[in-house]
């Protein structure tokens, strides 16, 4: 491949100074000025193209919110907490990675420890009005298991919007169909993983 | 001098080292598991192996002292092989639970795999089922244990527990209690903090936050005079990021911590800012006749109270310090200097030391662990003189001198008389020793000539030797004559004097502030103390302060060091210098008044924030500073001792249990509050009171409820009362006789 046009970084031909009239100084200019704009027509031209389509029914809107457009799966919208194929049990093993990572320090993670001596998160929230969605809890996380979802309407009347672990979690019955979708985005386990993986020499 | 070569560098070694430490001290790197500084090598993990010319096969660096001229590789390819080969042994069936393990991000195991770069290994075994266990504080895992031992040989050199051992059986090794089901020990957490790996873990601690989570914040411990350095590990908690410290930990390489201070310190304020009773605070104190603080203060308030005594013309009231100051005044009268000459340091280098006159394991675990170190390292002969004995102390004393309740001058007589004996003395103190009535003392005393010359046949050939002085001595009614004795000994022999001041502070207090004598009278605004108007940290304060995790400042401790402390956890209140400055001592910081601190007491003209707080990488401790050494006119006399005392009825002993100080430990979650009045089935029966019975004891004018609790571990017909929670006059000698009724 050429790579000539990445390498000439003498852009400076293309560029050209945009010609823009002299900004009015007096009265009489500036009431000439709001004269030529308010009547020039600009609006009919914009109007027309609209008619136009209309009569060619070519029309490409999409009709939100009965429709919707396709999400793409690296798209980074709400969180979500994915549970182990296996066992249906929780992916997450409290490890704060998220919670160190987050740049706009969003996310907040409480663990203990429970009856059966393993580690349980006991609270874990993210700040929704803070996220900046930037997907590096997501890439941090070392068991896939928070993971970032498509769903993107989280419009709210106030600034502060919490999701909690419970909201993010997939539902069991979403499990049991097996309908969970793995995230392909930044940080989720590359194609083929399987052939790298070696056994551990255990000779029982 | 030894000199040889350690990768053809020319190194020097003291003789007593070995090539592990010279390597270390020149910045040569071997790798170790098992080693660790301040106790004799384990030797069980062989990573530190080296190969020394015309030696065949390798040598362990970590306890193979160097020889003159030998030439010393410590990285040939065979070398990283066999340590290759053992970070494989050692990861065989170690659970990968990284994610979850607490140790996880300062796990030596985490480390030298990445380091060895070990990622995979050809070694199996058949992995076993181990249980964990919970013993209290602290949870051990077995199945993540590594047995390098270093828990076991700290709790055994350097702690003196001896609580735990190896349980041997091959590949089925675990650590278990000593002689017992559970765990039965003084939970200093040593064997937490040493462990390398996650095995043993704070069970409070454990699973709720992460190395990495944590911020560190460098600070010096609040609970006794020991002043140990230590980290607090803070982290948010909640939705709301409060702040909390999460745990403590320490520098285990070269320092130890007792349980009080690894686990005690949620002592913090949360109490916030509250205009009202601020003004109420300046107005009480406008109007105050005095102020009485306590001991567990900075130096910098001790100063600003000093201040304030000046500035309203009031009187200043501790007397702890104040006792102490007396103390240390009659010492100086003899000595010709302020300060004693001991230190911590010099106990555990020491290979004879007498300990008389306190129950050292609970008033100063820092003194019990420097004991522990001398008598396990230098073979240390320990002489524990005390009218009781103490099951904590025994794997330590070599020789337990039992005398009678109240007759502390006259054993420092007995002692001073043995020490002296050829000492180069002037004609008064010759006489006083000459009028001595060694017959009537030694009867008093219900102590033995044999017991003396004992005790100085086996200091014989003995060059370090230590004197340490407990609170009994320092709050005695013949105190003056006590410290002018212990400074003549000072004076006159090879022995260094330590002189174990009560409280967290309590030297800096007994420097900075002139004390008053403490009267009953009624406008006494108190410090973190008693009073009609209470400015305190903890509960029940008319004006709430910061507490000493969240106010930065120094302390002077039992080596006379000023030792600085810093800010864990953030205070949203006001502080001893708002009030100050409320009242026209106008100051913005109260470190500020750090390089104000009297010269004439020691104190260097040192700003706080050029303090540095850490231990270097060879363990010398460059915190803070030393006090200067003052002289001053050594004008005292001794004088004739005075009619020994004697103790008859039912004697009651004021000794805090094991983890237990004063208020600020009693707030303490995670520290047991063992309240009962413990005493001997000897006690008991003079009491008339059996095990479980509730009492009420009566010394002077307090009256308080206790349970008692019948102890086969403590033998004699005195009884232990704890004072942590109820607070008794800390200048009062501790044995005190005392009425003892069953409650029905």
């Amino acid at each position: 491949m050429n790579n000539e046009q990445f390498n000439d970084r003498n852009v400076s031909n293309d560029y050209f100074l945009v010609d823009i009239e002299d900004y009015p100084t007096d009265g009489w200019g500036k009431f000439k000025r709001v004269i030529k704009r308010s009547f020039r027509g600009e609006l009919f031209v914009g109007l027309w193209v609209v008619l136009r389509e209309m009569i060619r029914f070519d029309i490409h809107t999409v009709k939100y919110p009965e429709e919707k457009m396709p999400i793409g799966p690296r798209y980074r919208a709400v969180h979500e907490m994915k549970r182990l194929w296996e066992s249906d049990t929780e992916r997450c093993i409290g490890c704060g990675l998220c919670e160190k990572i987050c740049i706009s320090n969003c996310i907040r993670i409480d663990t203990k420890i429970d009856e059966n001596s393993r580690k349980e998160v006991s609270e874990y929230s993210i700040n929704l009005g803070r996220c900046i969605f930037c997907g590096y809890c997501a890439e941090v996380c070392p068991e896939l298991a928070i993971t970032h979802g498509g769903e993107y309407e989280n419009a709210s009347d106030q600034r502060e919007h919490f999701v909690m672990y419970e909201d993010m979690l997939t539902p069991l019955d979403k499990m049991k169909a097996a309908t969970q979708l793995e995230f392909e985005g930044f940080g989720a386990i590359t194609p083929h993983e399987d052939e790298r993986v070696k056994k551990t020499p255990l000779a029982y | 001098m030894i000199n040889f070569k350690i990768n053809d560098i020319s190194v020097e070694a003291e003789k007593g080292e070995t090539i592990l430490t010279v390597a270390r001290k020149n910045d040569i790197y071997i790798p170790t598991m098992c080693y660790i500084s301040k106790t004799t090598p384990c030797a069980s993990c062989r990573m530190c192996v080296v190969e020394a010319e015309g030696v065949e096969g390798f040598v362990l660096s970590c306890n193979t002292p160097p020889t003159e001229g030998i030439e010393i590789t410590t990285n040939t390819a065979e070398l990283e092989n066999e340590r290759t080969n053992i970070m494989k042994l050692y990861d065989v069936n170690h659970p990968l639970e990284c994610g979850v393990c607490d140790k996880s991000g300062e796990c030596d195991l985490q480390n030298k795999t990445l380091e060895f770069n070990i990622e995979r290994q050809n070694f199996s075994a058949r992995d076993q089922n181990r249980d964990r266990q919970n013993w209290g504080l602290i949870n051990y895992n077995p199945s993540l244990c590594i047995l390098c031992e270093k828990c076991v040989h700290v709790c055994n050199e350097v702690i003196g527990d001896d609580a735990i051992e190896v349980k041997f059986g091959g590949y089925s090794s675990t650590i278990i209690p000593k002689n017992a089901d559970t765990l039965d020990c003084t939970f200093c957490g040593e064997c937490i903090a040493v462990c390398p790996v996650g095995a043993l873990v704070s069970s409070d601690f454990e699973y709720t936050a992460n190395a990495w989570e944590l911020s560190r914040v460098p600070a010096t411990c609040a609970h006794c005079s020991a002043g140990c350095s230590l980290e607090y590990e803070t982290r948010h908690s909640g939705i709301n990021s409060v702040d909390e410290i999460y745990r403590v930990k320490n520098n285990f390489e070269f320092t130890s911590l007792c349980g009080a201070g690894r686990f005690g310190y949620d002592f913090d304020n949360k109490v916030v800012k509250e205009v009202d009773s601020f003004k109420l605070g300046i107005e009480a104190l406008k109007n105050s006749d005095a102020i009485r603080f306590s001991s567990i203060i900075t130096n910098e308030e001790a100063h600003i109270l000093e201040l304030l005594k000046e500035k309203l013309g009031i009187k200043l009231f501790n007397d702890d310090a104040r006792k102490f100051a007396e103390f240390m005044k009659s010492y100086s009268s003899i000595s010709g200097k302020l300060h004693h000459s001991g230190s911590l340091d010099a106990i555990k280098q020491s290979d004879a030391a007498i300990i008389i006159g306190s129950r050292i394991a609970t008033d100063n675990p820092g003194v019990r662990y420097a004991l522990t170190t001398a008598a396990k390292h230098n073979g240390a002969k320990v002489v524990y003189a005390h009218p009781m004995e103490d099951v904590l102390m025994q794997n330590v004393i070599t020789q337990f001198m039992k005398y009678e309740v109240g007759t502390e001058e006259g054993v420092l007589a007995l002692l001073a008389h043995a020490l002296l004996v050829d000492a180069d003395l002037n004609e008064k103190e010759k006489a006083f020793f000459d009028d001595l009535d060694l017959g009537y003392i030694y009867a008093e005393t219900n102590l033995g000539e044999e017991e003396f010359s004992f005790m100085m046949k086996s200091f014989t050939r003995t060059k370090n030797r230590v004197l340490i002085i407990g609170n009994d001595l320092i709050a005695h009614e013949r105190s003056d004559n006590i410290a002018k004795l212990a400074a003549l000994i000072e004076k006159y022999s090879s022995f260094s004097l330590v002189i174990v001041p009560r409280e967290v502070n309590t030297l800096g207090c007994s420097l900075i502030n002139s004390l008053d004598i403490d009267e009953d009278i009624a406008n006494v605004v108190g410090y973190n103390a008693k009073g009609s108007f209470v400015i305190s940290s903890q509960e029940g304060a008319d004006l709430a302060v910061a507490a000493l995790n969240q106010q930065e400042g120094t302390v002077v401790n039992i080596d006379n060091k000023v030792l600085p402390t810093n800010v864990a956890l953030s205070f949203n209140g006001y502080t001893l210098n708002d009030i100050a400055n409320a009242l026209d001592i106008n100051k913005e910081n109260t470190v500020d008044y750090t390089k104000e601190l009297s010269k004439n007491s020691g104190f260097k003209t040192v700003e706080f924030d050029d303090l540095e707080n850490f231990l270097s990488k060879m363990g010398d401790d460059v915190r803070g500073y030393l006090l200067d050494e003052v002289t001053c006119q050594a004008d005292g006399e001794l004088e004739e001792l005075d009619d020994l005392p004697e103790f008859n009825g039912t004697i009651i002993y004021h000794a805090d249990p094991v983890l237990q100080f004063n208020n600020l430990t009693k707030q303490a979650a995670q520290l047991e509050k063992d309240n009962f009045l413990r005493g001997s089935k000897q006690f008991s029966v003079a009491a008339k009171i059996s095990d479980g019975d509730k009492v009420e004891v009566t010394f002077g004018s307090t009256t308080i409820q206790r349970e008692f609790k019948l102890d086969s571990e403590l033998k004699g017909t005195v009884a232990l009362n704890p004072t942590f929670d109820i607070g008794v006059d800390s200048s009062r000698y501790r044995f005190v006789k005392s009425k003892i009724v069953r409650v029905v």
